[in-house]
């Protein structure tokens, strides 16, 4: 019977040491880049860097716009959680699930809906306009630091929200019910018995909020603007890429990381505490009818996430079909961009290159997928039918979570310097990069399942007579389509949306999709990118919509 | 077993599909010319040079869109030992310096130098060839601004009636940028150039990277004044009749810029190289005066009625390259220094 396990055992061994060099290499290149001058060993670069006041006030304002951008998202999406959990309506449903549109949009998109959506010429603004018969825009937020914790906190409250609503649908209301009938005022209830036991969550999706902001670079690069707004990942782009100095860019990425780990860590932590939940029967929903006022306030909330979730995206669709004459005049219905973007109309600019981004990215999405969940399934089997549970293993599998995608990007900017690749060699880099950083998605969306499959079904197929090799293709495999489906797709859709690491690693002959989408919004071409905007919006939306799906199906 | 096959077959596919599409772009092997981003853009001249010159000479160009000029130099000394341009267009004089210590460019006396008057040959060695110049100034939305209220100098931009409405140009990313710092040296000297700096901050709305971001939200209406150049609204006279953007003129000077094109050495195909620098210096002369909004150098063109609208500065000042050499490096610290804070 033992030798199953080895068949396990060795099959962790391929995807451990392809990950460890698609992951551990680019990093130990750059750490070593950071302290490596001349052939000998230093910290003079690292020290330099943490004690130049440039650097200082970078990491504050970094540390600053992640701190509001949380408290913000925390504000508003507390109420959001408090009425997922306590009431049931209409509409619930639709809420919930646009609570998960942060984890699938891509970056780049949620700048340019944020911009499409909030900017002076930007949808809200123009129905206020109209609505108010004003000349100016009335909301003037784009730029700066105001607009930068405004996309945060737009991109992160449903997080919030989603987490925590989560977390108290858990908990036993027989306690509040207790303390009620012992006299205690709601209020008191809530204080003394609800919230003390929301905390970890509440912690847990703060840390998670703070990390994402933290390790922001699309929203910061557009939205930003001059060294004041500037965050250590961009900053690190702009050392490497545009001052063409990777050691420095190094040793901030080394900073980063460490600040990283430590966040990570404060995270993981949270998580831990958060495991130990109560084992509710059935959470009694208060099926009274909300008070009138309770009802407004639902209403309100409901209509506020609706518009602010969905405004963008649609604000994004509209306008990759409108048109003007000139840049100033009336738009009109088109379709120009997608012909441009098809190649059936010939057009100036980064617009030309649409049609190689969109062949580009979905070859490279098409690979990624197939390396990566390859990669997870293996390492699945062999973490789940270990007899010991090795954490360790699935630790390492998480790691490529713990530094950013643009550190990731810069280990692989150096291996290109190292390797000095043709065109095709760029490429490859990039869907290795890819690789790395949809790699953890896979294996937690993998090995849960793995995980749920009853040894026995194993041990019934080595009775019959089939080898190890014949059970995992012929039994487990077929049990995991769905699954594996479902990895795929996500894999598919992080790797056409992945910004950061790709456009740190570009050069001017590079173009994926959202390369392209960030070159056309970085010389005002919105329409085009809101075309190219659109396929991505429909891509995660299908990658969505199919995981639902397989969500619903599996055992 | 049709699991296999099919991901079998998909790598099969993947493995013959990537090289193609990479090899799709070399097997025509076009003259590669990186400029930068406005060259190409929207409303560059790109696609209208390039068309012509293909039509003329039969040579395929590919041009790409490297960024700001700064970023492109950048790019360029990267990719050095594994380079991919032929040739190279929009260094300006202010930003000579890395190019010449990267020994990038490869010297050509082109015959339409003599066309060219003297005060614009910036490279003695012609490494770079001058192919336009001009002046850089703020611009104005007149519909936005009344006329009374246009501001006068670099020190009345600091005015709190421009609060929030002005876009300026990152110098460590774009020549644009760089022009104006050199350009507040010239006019405050280097005790008072950062205090106006300082002052700017209320005054801005953003910074970006490059000319096209700034322009484009200038465009867009995000802003009312915008760094460029005092030819600005030739562009929008020419080819949307438009006269609601203007160029301030301030008494005390404009900082002066002449962009080069230049060949590079690791260059396999220099002859064509050389028939495009010389396109750039000759046919090619009108629509990058008009589109780029710049002067053309050859003396033998006619500027067209739009240039009227192109206020002539009082004061062209320029910077020496050694000045700028020795300098610039503790200039762009100082300046991230206290625009950080």
């Amino acid at each position: 019977m033992s030798d199953y396990r080895r068949f396990y055992r060795q099959k962790s061994i391929g995807p451990l040491v392809i990950l460890f060099s698609l992951f551990a290499l680019p990093l130990a290149l750059t750490i070593q880049s950071g302290v490596w001058e001349e052939g000998s060993f230093t910290l003079k670069r690292i020290v330099s860097a943490i004690l130049d006041p440039y650097t200082q006030r970078i990491l504050l304002f970094t540390l600053k716009q992640a701190f509001y951008s949380t408290g913000a998202a925390l504000v508003i999406g507390l109420p959001g959680a408090y009425i997922l959990a306590t009431y049931s309506f209409r509409g619930k449903k639709l809420i919930k699930a646009l609570a998960t549109i942060p984890f699938v949009l891509p970056s780049i998109l949620v700048v340019l809906g944020f911009v499409m959506f909030f900017g002076n010429s930007g949808t809200l603004n123009t129905v206020l306009m109209k609505v108010f018969d004003l000349d100016d825009p009335p909301l003037k937020l784009l730029y700066s630091l105001g607009a930068i914790i405004l996309a945060h906190t737009f991109y992160n409250f449903p997080i919030v929200m989603s987490i925590v609503a989560t977390a108290w649908e858990g908990l036993d209301t027989k306690l509040e019910a207790a303390a009620a009938t012992l006299g205690s005022a709601p209020r008191k209830v809530f204080r003394t018995i609800t919230l003390p036991r929301l905390i970890p969550s509440i912690v847990s999706a703060a840390a998670l909020v703070f990390l994402f902001c933290f390790n922001s670079f699309a929203i910061i690069l557009v939205l930003g603007g001059g060294p004041q707004f500037t965050t250590l990942e961009v900053e690190i782009y702009r050392q490497a890429r545009m001052m063409g100095d990777p050691s420095s860019a190094s040793a901030l990425a080394i900073v980063s990381m460490l600040i990283n780990g430590i966040l990570f860590l404060g995270y993981a932590f949270s998580q831990r505490t958060l495991t130990v939940t109560e084992t509710v029967a059935e959470r009694a929903f208060e099926e009274r009818k909300p008070s009138p006022m309770r009802t407004f306030f639902i209403l309100l909330y409901s209509l506020f996430t609706i518009i602010f979730l969905l405004g963008p995206i649609i604000s994004v669709l509209y306008r990759s079909f409108s048109k003007g004459a000139s840049r100033a005049s009336e738009t009109t219905f088109s379709t120009t961009w997608y012909r441009q973007l098809l190649g059936f109309e010939q057009s100036s600019s980064h617009m030309g290159s649409a049609l190689t981004a969109l062949i580009n990215s979905t070859l490279i999405g098409v690979a990624v997928s197939i390396l990566t969940v390859t990669l997870a399934l293996l390492l699945s089997v062999s973490i789940a039918r270990r007899k010991k549970n090795s954490s360790f293993l699935e630790l390492f599998g998480m790691l490529p979570m713990m530094t950013s995608s643009v550190i990731v990007g810069l280990g692989y900017v150096l291996i290109a310097r190292l390797l000095r690749p043709s065109l095709f060699g760029t490429y490859l880099l990039i869907t290795l990069a890819h690789t790395v950083i949809a790699f953890p998605f896979a294996l937690r969306t993998i090995l849960p399942s793995v995980r749920s499959l009853p040894e026995t079904y194993l041990h019934a197929s080595y009775t019959l007579g089939s080898s190890p090799q014949k059970t995992f293709r012929t039994v487990e495999m077929p049990l995991l389509r769905r699954t594996l489906l479902t990895a795929a797709v996500f894999a598919f859709a992080l790797s056409l949306g992945e910004f950061n690491a790709t456009l740190i690693l570009s050069s001017s002959r590079i173009v994926t999709l959202p390369v392209v989408m960030y070159r056309l919004i970085g010389s005002y071409h919105f329409q085009g990118a809101c075309a190219l905007g659109s396929i991505l919006i429909i891509t995660s939306g299908l990658a969505f919509f199919l995981g639902e799906v397989a969500k619903g199906d599996s055992v | 077993m049709k699991m296999h096959r099919f991901v079998l077959g998909v790598c099969i596919t993947l493995t013959i599909a990537f090289p193609l599409f990479s090899m799709g772009a070399q097997k025509e092997q076009p003259l590669t010319v990186y400029a930068y981003d406005s060259f190409s853009g929207d409303w560059g001249p790109g696609k209208e040079v390039v068309a012509a010159f293909e039509a003329k000479h039969d040579i395929p160009v590919k041009v790409i869109s490297a960024g700001d000029g700064v970023e492109m130099l950048t790019k360029v000394i990267a990719e050095q030992d594994h380079p991919y341009a032929d040739v190279v267009i929009g260094i300006s004089d202010e930003m000579v310096t890395r190019a010449y210590r990267a020994d990038l460019f490869e010297p050509y006396h082109s015959p339409l130098l003599h066309e060219i008057p003297e005060f614009l040959h910036f490279d003695s060695e012609y490494r770079l060839l001058p192919f336009d110049y001009g002046n850089f100034a703020f611009i104005i939305d007149s519909e936005r601004i009344p006329k009374e209220d246009w501001p006068t100098s670099l020190e009345d931009l600091t005015h709190p009636r421009f609060r929030k409405n002005i876009i300026l140009i990152d110098p460590r990313t774009s020549n644009v940028g760089l022009g104006l710092l050199l350009w507040t040296i010239h006019i405050f000297g280097e005790e008072g150039w950062l205090d106006w700096w300082k002052a700017m901050k209320d005054q801005v709305l953003t910074i970006t990277d490059g000319w096209s971001g700034a322009y484009g939200l200038f465009i867009e209406g995000e802003a009312p004044i915008v760094l460029s150049y005092t030819t600005s609204p030739v562009y929008h006279y020419t080819y949307e009749g438009s006269t609601r953007y203007q160029a301030l003129i301030f008494d005390e000077g404009h900082q002066a810029t002449i962009e080069g094109v230049g060949m590079l050495r690791s260059s396999k195909r220099k002859e064509e190289a050389k028939l495009f620098i010389d396109f750039l210096l000759s046919e090619a002369q009108l629509p990058i005066a008009l589109a780029n909004s710049m002067y053309p150098t050859n003396m033998n063109i006619a500027l067209t009625e739009g240039f009227a609208y192109a206020p002539k500065p009082g004061v062209s000042l320029r910077m020496e390259s050694e000045v700028i050499e020795k300098n610039l490096d503790r200039w762009l610290h100082e300046w991230t220094e206290v625009m950080s804070r």
